[in-house]
């Protein structure tokens, strides 16, 4: 019977866990595990006997992933991590995204270069997914700020959605094998044509089960004041797609900024979804007053979480990875930021408290019942 | 080209997982690029640390023959000599 709450940290030095009982009223922390590391992506993976796994991005020795069978109380390095082939010409730079497959130890891990892994031995050997990694687009992606990476993996059945920045939304709608650019209304605002077939910023995707064809999306926003080319691109920063990601809409009307990283649906209602708009100058909530933004109406209207954030003089960012939601009948968000402190919205949102607040920089958040 | 000189390779500790805790291995090779082959060949786990798919050595490694680092000599190409001791350290410096 699942009766813990369980959360990955991925940070700068490393992957901590902490847990809590289902009241998540405290959580005790462990870790750092793969310590002075920097970790981008984590998973808890509750399929069968739990696994929690983190990629371990070491900028002198390469990439590892890291698995536990314990609920993180013990790491090991998997037999190999995702790399090229020899005579690809490209060389890992760092790994993103890690996801469940539909094997039952399948994964599937993005990277920096955008490209995407499989591996049916639960992270001991791992293979290119040549669709979306060979793609024709695949040479002409640019790195965004964070690099060139493929940060989002979605499996709806058959369908596949990436995300990548920059690279844009790429749909699969044979299960993994080819794939399509699918950025119809997707804006860009670091290139003269506002609304190219591809090459978008893409920050973040989600989507629930309960609501087939829609897909939200935290674009790269922050482009109202553009005076170049192609003339200004006011929201374009939060979208949602009723389609399956064929089209997109933009939902941005009524938040403060709609550039973010960031974009978490409720658990339990597909018309409740959350993100943490950012100036994007500064990479800090407006006015230096934290704030997650939820939307109960599936972006038709938005309103303000802040209760129990600092009100003034804070500066941190929460990036693409680093906010979540649990499965409970009442969630609880969870947000870290690049300041290292772990945040918990409690009644989905409505009650903020720092669980920790000395943590490294956190690069992602992962939440699971187990 | 005469016998390949033998040399010994000095590992970091963080990298002695990867070859059984071997702290050093004596390797035949006539230049760096020689022994790093034969990491490749003989040390995969070790090597994979070392270099990058591409063959190229990771960005932030040093490597030293002696106490030359081979950037300040003929990098990979450097040619090793009998009793030569070939270093690998990450490039931690600065506060």
């Amino acid at each position: 019977m699942a009766d813990r709450v369980i959360l990955t940290i991925g940070t700068k030095k490393g992957v901590f866990v902490a847990e809590a009982a289902k009241a998540r009223r405290s959580f005790t922390l462990r870790g750092p595990f793969g310590p002075g590391v920097p970790v981008y992506a984590t998973l808890i993976d509750t399929r069968g006997t739990p696994r929690v796994y983190a990629s371990s991005c070491n900028p002198f020795f390469g990439m590892k992933v890291l698995r536990s069978t314990d609920l993180g109380k013990t790491f090991k390095e998997t037999k190999s991590a995702p790399a090229f082939p020899k005579d690809d010409g490209r060389a890992m730079a760092n790994i993103w995204a890690l996801e469940p497959g539909p094997g039952k130890r399948e994964l599937w891990c993005g990277v920096e270069p955008a490209s995407l892994f499989q591996s049916q031995d639960a992270g001991d050997s791992w293979e290119l997914v040549p669709g979306i990694s060979n793609h024709e687009h695949a040479r002409k992606w640019n790195p965004g700020g964070g690099g060139l990476c493929l940060h989002t993996i979605i499996r709806d059945g058959n369908r596949v959605h990436i995300g990548i920045s920059t690279g844009g939304h790429y749909l699969s709608e044979d299960g993994g094998v080819t794939f399509k650019a699918s950025n119809q209304g997707v804006g860009a605002g670091f290139a003269p044509d506002p609304y190219p077939e591809f090459g978008q910023c893409v920050h973040k995707m989600a989507r629930h089960d309960a609501a087939p064809g829609r897909l939200y999306m935290q674009n790269h926003g922050g482009w109202s004041d553009w005076t170049g080319p192609g003339g200004p691109r006011p929201d374009i920063g939060v979208l949602r797609s009723d389609d399956h990601g064929r089209s997109w809409r933009s939902i941005a009307k009524g938040l403060p900024s709609d550039f973010g990283f960031p974009i978490v649906v409720h658990p339990h209602d597909p018309d409740t979804v959350y993100v943490m708009p950012l100036e994007p100058a500064t990479r800090s909530c407006p006015g230096s007053a934290p704030a997650v933004w939820r939307s109960e109406t599936g972006g038709a209207s938005w309103s303000r979480l802040a209760r129990g954030l600092p009100k003034k003089q804070s500066y941190f960012t929460v990036l693409r990875d680093g906010m979540d939601i649990d499965q409970m009948k009442t969630p609880a968000l969870y947000f870290g930021t690049t300041t290292g402190q772990l945040w918990i919205g409690r009644e989905g949102g409505e009650q903020w408290d720092c669980l920790f607040h000395s943590l490294p920089p956190i690069h992602n958040v992962k939440v699971a019942i187990v | 080209m005469g016998p390949r000189p033998i040399i010994t390779l000095h590992v970091p500790g963080a990298l002695r997982a990867y070859c059984a805790g071997a702290a050093q291995l004596s390797i035949s090779a006539h230049t760096v690029r020689d022994a790093l082959e034969e990491l490749e060949h003989t040390q995969a786990a070790l090597y994979r640390n070392v270099c990058d798919e591409t063959g190229r050595l990771r960005r932030h490694l040093n490597v030293f023959v002696n106490s030359d680092n081979v950037r300040d000599l003929d990098g990979i190409d450097t040619k090793l000599t009998p009793g030569d001791v070939v270093t690998i350290l990450p490039a931690v410096s600065g506060g």
